[in-house]
C-alpha cells in the first residue's frame, strides 16, 4: 500500500471519527452542570477538612501516581514488599555483624593492654567490684562520673538511715 | 436591523462573570470566588465532558470524571502559575483524571452511549461513508458508532487520547502536546500508529475508494 493509499485511508477514517462529534448528551445536561459542580465544592469546604487522599492528590499529585501504580500493577506491590523485606533482613544482619566486630575487638583490645594500665584496672572485676561497693561508677564522661547510682532502698551512702535490726531474746 | 442584534447578542457587562476575561475569572476564583468559577466551568464544560466522555465512551463516567476534574482544578488554583493558559492546565488536570481511572478500569469497559444528534443522518460525509464505501450498505448509523467506540477501546489511552484531541476535537498538535506533557514528536507518532491501527479495526467501514 503506498502512501497515497494511506492518505486516502486516513481521510476515511477521518470522516468516520466525525460520528463522534454527533454523540451529544441528554437534552439540558449542561444547563445544570456547574451548579452541580460548585455545590459540590461547597459541601467540600461546609465538610471541613478533606481526607488525607485528597490532600494528598491536591499537594503531592506525583505521591498519588506512585501509590496507583501498586493498585493497577499487582506484581509491583510484591516486587515492593520483597525489596523492603530484603532491605530489613539486611539491616538486621550488617547490625549483627557490626556488634560482633566491636565486641571481638573489645577483647583484642583488652588482651593487648598491659595488666598495671588504667585502661586494665578499669575493665578489672575488682575495679567494678570497688565501684559498685561505692555506688559511684567511674566512667569517662566526665559529667556523669561523679553522679551516684540510685540503688533500689536510695541514695548510695544513706545506709546509715537504715538502722541494723539485731534481735536479742531478753533474758529472764 | 439593530434592534434584532441587540436581541440576540446582549451586551455583555464586564462586572459580572459572564462579561469577564478569563484572567479575571481565573484570579477572581483563586480568591474563592465561587461565581468567577461558575462561569469558568460552563465555559469549558462541554469540552472537558466531550474528552472524557471519547475516552470513556461512558456518559456517567465522564460526568464524574469532568465533575471531579472540575472540583479538583478549584482546589488547586492556589499552585495554578499561569505558566500556560487555564484552558490547558484544566484540560490536563482532566486527562489526567481520564487516564489514572481508565488504567483501574481496564478490561471492564461498558458502554453507555449518548444518542447521535439529528443532524448526524444528514451529515453529507457520513451518509457518504454508509452508502457508498461500506460493503454492509444496510448498517446504520448507530451501529456504526458502537463499532467506531469499540475500535477506540482497543487503543492504548495516549493513542486514543491523541486521536480524541486532534480528530474529534480537532485540536493542533501544539496543544496536545501541551496538555498530555510531550513533545510534537511524539503527538505526530502516536497519532500515525493510532490511526494504523484503528485502520485495522475498521477496515470494512473505510477503505480507499
Amino acid at each position: 500500500m503506498n502512501e497515497k493509499q494511506k492518505q486516502n485511508n486516513f481521510e476515511d477514517l477521518k470522516q468516520l471519527l466525525k460520528l463522534k462529534r454527533h454523540e451529544i448528551p441528554p437534552p439540558g445536561y449542561f444547563n445544570n452542570f456547574s451548579g452541580q459542580v460548585v455545590s459540590r465544592i461547597r459541601a467540600g469546604e461546609a465538610g471541613g477538612a478533606r481526607t488525607f487522599m485528597e490532600r494528598l492528590e491536591v499537594e503531592a499529585p506525583w505521591a498519588v501516581s506512585f501509590l496507583r501504580i501498586f493498585e493497577t500493577r499487582p506484581g509491583v506491590i510484591g516486587a515492593f514488599a520483597t525489596s523492603v523485606c530484603l532491605l530489613l533482613v539486611s539491616v538486621v544482619v550488617f547490625s549483627e555483624r557490626a556488634d560482633k566486630a566491636a565486641k571481638a575487638q573489645l577483647a583484642i583490645s583488652e588482651e593487648t593492654a598491659p595488666v598495671g594500665s588504667p585502661m586494665a584496672s578499669m575493665t578489672s572485676p575488682a575495679f567494678v567490684a570497688a565501684s559498685d561497693s561505692t555506688g559511684i561508677v567511674a566512667s569517662t564522661n566526665p559529667v556523669t562520673s561523679l553522679q551516684p547510682v540510685a540503688t533500689l532502698f536510695g541514695q548510695p551512702g544513706s545506709s546509715s538511715l537504715f538502722q541494723q535490726a539485731n534481735f536479742a531474746p531478753a533474758s529472764h | 436591523m439593530s434592534m434584532i442584534m441587540s436581541e440576540t447578542a446582549p451586551i455583555q457587562d464586564s462586572n459580572t462573570p459572564a462579561g469577564m476575561l478569563e484572567g479575571d475569572l481565573v484570579k477572581s476564583a483563586r480568591k474563592g470566588d465561587l461565581d468567577a468559577y461558575d462561569e469558568l466551568v460552563k465555559r469549558y464544560q462541554e469540552r472537558i465532558y466531550a474528552t472524557v466522555y471519547h475516552m470513556t465512551s461512558n456518559h456517567e463516567d465522564a460526568n464524574d470524571i469532568a465533575q471531579e476534574a472540575f472540583i479538583k482544578a478549584f482546589q488547586a488554583l492556589k499552585s495554578f502559575r499561569g505558566g500556560s493558559s487555564f484552558y490547558t492546565w484544566l484540560y490536563r488536570i482532566a486527562v489526567n483524571k481520564t487516564i489514572n481511572f481508565l488504567k483501574q478500569r481496564r478490561n471492564k469497559n461498558h458502554f453507555s452511549l449518548n444518542d447521535l444528534d439529528f443532524n448526524a443522518e444528514h451529515d453529507p460525509d457520513l451518509v457518504a461513508l454508509i452508502s457508498d464505501k461500506t460493503p454492509h450498505r444496510e448498517i446504520g448509523l448507530s451501529e456504526l458508532q458502537k463499532k467506531l467506540n469499540e475500535a477506540l477501546m482497543q487503543l492504548s489511552e495516549p493513542h486514543r487520547m491523541v486521536v480524541v484531541l486532534h480528530d474529534v476535537q480537532g485540536q493542533s498538535h501544539e496543544e496536545i502536546a501541551e496538555i498530555m506533557d510531550c513533545n510534537i514528536g511524539t503527538v505526530r507518532s502516536r497519532l500515525f500508529y493510532a490511526r494504523q491501527q484503528l485502520q485495522g479495526y475498521l477496515a470494512e467501514y473505510a477503505k480507499p475508494a
